[in-house]
């Protein structure tokens, strides 16, 4: 009810048509939570913790550690990239060694039987991103059980079969990144069209929800168009915002990809219909993918978390649990050279805002 | 040739002795490897593959091959998961209408190689995409999970302190070795691998003993796909991609000919277990994963090419 009336009341003040306040498409009917439009948002407490605790762990207070991260497969630019940063806080470190290892599929069966390994061959701590978070939990469970340290980052756990898990955004974080760098595109009051997976899936679902609620209060003026689905398909994602383009024509001021696949397959859209900088592609992809285009000054920005520091930052969180420093009901752990990181969802570390990669930095990172 | 030497020279003893070198030198470089948790731990893990292998092998001695056992395991195991979930059928239930399901589609393998003469090669081929299709699109890229706690026996409890699907695997593979070596359908199988044309023509059920032997390479990559989800705990549609060749390399480092006619269950046993003694072994002595693959094809090659040039010098 309330939302209807603060609905209502922003038609009449602001002399928006009411349609464009109804809910977008693709979006979950989950609560949402927006940020502050601009400056820091208070943080959210992080509750009890949920995570898991190894049993008998020898005190490894300022000992060396043997650790061994198990992404979800190697060989992939994105995995190398967080290895990378485990070797920085390593080194910064002196007292830990970290070694990647995975398989080379993102097969759950492989990443167990390599978890199990490991645990027989006795490491201190175990970094993972899990494949499946049930799938992997009977084998993380075995390793608390044997006294190691469990750290997640990048794709989480059930919550207690680990410690602690790195965060590298949430989705309100997400939103906000979107909205601002898109508002900042093509101004306060353009339009823009949405290229999601499918309306059910879930991350994007929720994304999209959060992203109507951050518009609804920091950019009323904005105005949506409508959200069209294209699987993770890369010429079903081109085809899509080819339709969009040919559909509104010069009303659509920008185009939000919703994943990794719709983001360079709008931007090609818009480079082969010779729209650059007339269309806006705002979206989330690796920055491998989109250097083409942002070098050719075709596209301004990619959104994504800071890999390098995703792993940075969960190896110096192993480091701290190891140490016993980063107990259950902290607040706040402090990560190096990344500083205070803030505890959310009763167990996670949250690595912070995504990162907006443009022509100025995109260049630095392999990914 | 005596009897002795004719032993002694056959594939499955040289492998024999290659395991029981591979078993010393890995225990010598790692203290943890050769302990009875570690042992029994290793062994609750290669039993997909190795339920699998046992009639893979009847398989490739009939000179076929089955690629689509990892799809059927799949596809099995989002049939489990959406029966029990989605349509609220009680869990024995959902387990014997997924196994009924695996059974159909080896069935349909059996069918297609046998009734439309379509090389076993291509069929299961087919298939391999065929199954793993309907995997996807059943389960949506969504997975089941949530499964009671007697479920979890199978797959991660003991028996007698030795682990559960062990039992499974063992009454398994001693059916796969008594059918094989001592009955009728076994010779036939062997028969068939030799020379299928004079099979026929000698009046044996080349038909039948195909049909049958590729109905049971989906029966049993079912059940594996039941002890699977028990020991993982969940389901999911890319479950087992990638396992055929894991079963296919067993079965060959075994001594089976990939060309048919020869080959023993016992041989395929030795083979599997070489294989993940050398997996698990290199891992704990800090080889990292790329690098056991690497040691595993080399050992593979190893194996044939030593077990040739013998054969080679024992018929001269």
């Amino acid at each position: 009810m309330k939302k209807l009336i603060t609905a209502l009341l922003g038609a009449s003040l602001l002399s928006t048509p009411v349609f464009a306040q109804s809910a977008w498409t693709g979006g979950d009917d989950q609560p949402t939570n927006p940020l502050a439009c601009t400056g820091e948002s208070p943080a959210p407490e992080p509750g009890e913790y949920n995570g898991g605790t190894p049993t008998n762990a020898p005190d490894r207070n300022g000992k060396d550690l043997t650790v061994v991260d198990i992404p979800k497969l190697v060989g992939v630019g994105y995995f190398a990239s967080t290895a990378s940063g485990m070797q920085e806080a390593a080194k910064e470190l002196g007292n830990i060694t970290i070694n990647t290892d995975g398989p080379t599929r993102a097969n759950i069966d492989e990443q167990i039987t390599f978890v199990d390994n490991y645990i027989t061959s006795g490491v201190d701590g175990i970094l993972f991103a899990a494949n499946d978070p049930v799938a992997i939990a009977p084998v993380l469970e075995k390793a608390l059980e044997a006294g190691i340290n469990v750290v997640g980052y990048d794709a989480d756990a059930e919550a207690d079969a680990r410690q602690w898990f790195v965060n590298q955004a949430l989705p309100n974080g997400v939103a906000k990144s979107m909205m601002d760098q898109l508002a900042s595109e093509i101004g306060e009051d353009g339009s823009f069209a949405i290229v999601t997976s499918t309306f059910t899936t879930p991350n994007q679902a929720r994304w999209i929800s959060e992203m109507q609620a951050y518009t609804e209060k920091c950019y009323p003026n904005l105005k949506f168009l409508e959200t069209v689905e294209a699987q993770e398909d890369n010429i079903l994602s081109f085809n899509q915002a080819q339709t969009l383009i040919n559909k509104y024509g010069d009303e659509l001021n920008g185009i939000l990809g919703m994943t990794s696949v719709a983001t360079p397959a709008a931007a090609e859209a818009v480079q082969q219909n010779s729209l650059c900088g007339k269309v806006s592609v705002v979206g989330l992809a690796l920055p491998n993918a989109m250097k083409p285009y942002i070098n050719s000054d075709c596209i301004q920005s990619t959104i994504l978390w800071n890999t390098v520091d995703l792993g940075y930052a969960a190896a110096q969180v192993m480091r701290q649990v190891a140490d016993g420093t980063l107990k259950p009901g902290a607040t706040t752990v402090t990560a190096g050279r990344l500083g205070e990181l803030q505890i959310v969802n009763q167990s996670q570390v949250l690595l912070g805002q995504p990162k907006v990669f443009t022509k100025a930095d995109i260049n630095d990172f392999d990914f | 040739m005596t009897a002795m030497t004719r032993i002694l020279i056959r594939h499955e003893f040289i492998l024999g002795i290659l395991f029981v070198i591979v078993l010393f030198a890995m225990a010598s470089q790692n203290d943890r490897f050769l302990t009875t948790a570690n042992l029994l731990n290793q062994a609750r893990l290669m039993t997909e593959v190795g339920l699998i292998a046992i009639p893979m092998t009847f398989v490739i001695v009939t000179g076929g091959i089955d690629l689509s056992v990892g799809s059927i395991l799949g596809l099995c195991a989002i049939l489990l998961g959406v029966f029990w979930q989605n349509l609220g059928l009680p869990l024995p239930a959902a387990i014997g209408l997924s196994l009924a399901a695996g059974t159909a589609a080896g069935f349909a393998n059996g069918l297609i190689v046998t009734r439309f003469r379509v090389p076993p090669l291509i069929a299961t081929l087919a298939t391999l995409a065929l199954y793993r299709g309907l995997a996807e699109g059943i389960s949506q890229a969504r997975s089941v999970r949530g499964y009671p706690d007697w479920f979890a026996v199978l797959g991660r409890g003991d028996f007698l302190g030795i682990p559960t699907q062990l039992w499974l695997f063992a009454l398994v593979a001693a059916v796969g070795i008594f059918v094989l070596r001592f009955t009728t359908f076994g010779r036939t199988t062997y028969a068939i691998g030799n020379n299928e044309a004079a099979a026929e023509f000698s009046g044996l059920p080349v038909v039948r003993t195909k049909l049958l032997i590729y109905t049971a390479s989906g029966f049993i990559s079912a059940l594996a796909a039941i002890v699977f989800v028990s020991r993982v705990s969940t389901t999911r549609s890319d479950m087992g991609s990638g396992i055929e060749l894991e079963v296919i390399t067993a079965v060959v480092l075994g001594g089976t000919s990939i060309f048919g006619g020869r080959g023993m269950v016992i041989g395929t046993l030795i083979g599997l277990c070489l294989m993940q003694i050398l997996q698990n072994g290199l891992s704990l002595s800090g080889v990292r994963g790329d690098g056991t693959t690497v040691v595993i094809g080399a050992v593979l090659i190893v194996a044939v090419l030593i077990s040739n040039l013998l054969s080679r010098f024992s018929s001269d």
